[in-house]
């Protein structure tokens, strides 16, 4: 991570998918949002992968790029009451993790242009509003542990950070389970 | 007349909503709102605790003592995140 930040590309704590406008949304938020469980949630849309828990970004002529951070696909055993197929991976769980995941396919991608943000809250109902830009670039210094180095390339990495929730719409997400099957078209609604 | 230095370990972006800053050293952010930002800006350009209160009362609409009062905690609030420290001019 050190050395892409030295050629200007910069890691943060978010997932990241390509909507079919082929434009990468992040879903960023604290640790336990629903990033990995959202992400599946689109990947079993078709929604190729970037990342469920990482991705790094890329200043371009065009604007932001997202570069995907391949790792496997994790998602709670738990979820199998809402995504039938995962009842046939129980024998992989790992029973030691806590949250008792299990690795699920998807299709990864390797990159693609920035559509927008949308930070992730756990809540009691599905609302969908902006977000300004002040809070979200708050929220993206908040995943982005790398930009607290002190060195010469933390004030490239706050103003991409800056630049991108200026030109890209950003939400915030409060949602339940009924979001594991309507997370696409929320996205849908506001992507474009 | 009280003046401020914005500390090198400090870094800014200004949006078009406020602002936000970060202390590379105490490994904190801190947001800022419109007018916050326009202090901070103001701070850029070593303007006094005076001509910042007298900047915002000309292009806010706001009383010099509110303004004065304002400034005042927001500067206190700064030095005490170190992103800012007082110079003796």
């Amino acid at each position: 991570m050190l050395k892409l930040r030295e050629h200007a590309r910069f890691y943060v704590h978010a997932a990241g998918v390509i909507a079919p406008d082929r434009r990468a949304w992040l879903l960023t938020g604290e640790t336990g949002c629903g990033k990995s469980t959202l992400t599946y949630s689109l990947a079993r849309c078709g929604w190729p992968v970037l990342g469920d828990d990482g991705v790094v970004l890329e200043r371009g002529s065009e604007g932001v790029t997202v570069h995907g951070w391949r790792e496997p696909l994790r998602v709670s055993i738990e979820l199998a009451a809402w995504f039938p197929e995962l009842s046939q991976r129980e024998s992989l769980v790992d029973w030691q993790d806590d949250r008792h995941r299990v690795d699920v396919n998807a299709s990864f991608a390797r990159r693609a242009k920035m559509g927008g943000v949308i930070v992730l809250q756990r809540g009691d109902r599905d609302v969908l509003l902006p977000l300004a830009p002040t809070a979200a670039l708050a929220m993206l210094v908040r995943q982005s542990t790398f930009l607290l180095l002190t060195d010469d390339h933390a004030c490239s990495h706050l103003r991409l950070l800056r630049d991108l929730v200026e030109s890209v719409p950003c939400f915030t997400l409060e949602h339940t389970s009924a979001q594991l099957s309507s997370i696409h078209d929320t996205i849908l609604a506001v992507a474009g | 007349m009280t003046r401020y230095r914005i500390v090198p370990d400090a870094l800014s972006a200004s949006l078009s909503d406020g602002a936000v800053l970060l202390n590379l050293y105490t490994k904190r952010y801190f947001s800022l709102n419109d007018t916050g930002s326009r202090i901070w800006s103001l701070l850029e350009h070593q303007a006094s605790e005076e001509e910042i209160v007298e900047t915002l009362v000309r292009e806010y609409d706001v009383e010099k003592p509110e303004a004065a009062r304002a400034v005042n905690q927001l500067l206190d609030d700064l030095v005490a995140e170190r992103l800012i420290e007082p110079t003796s001019v």
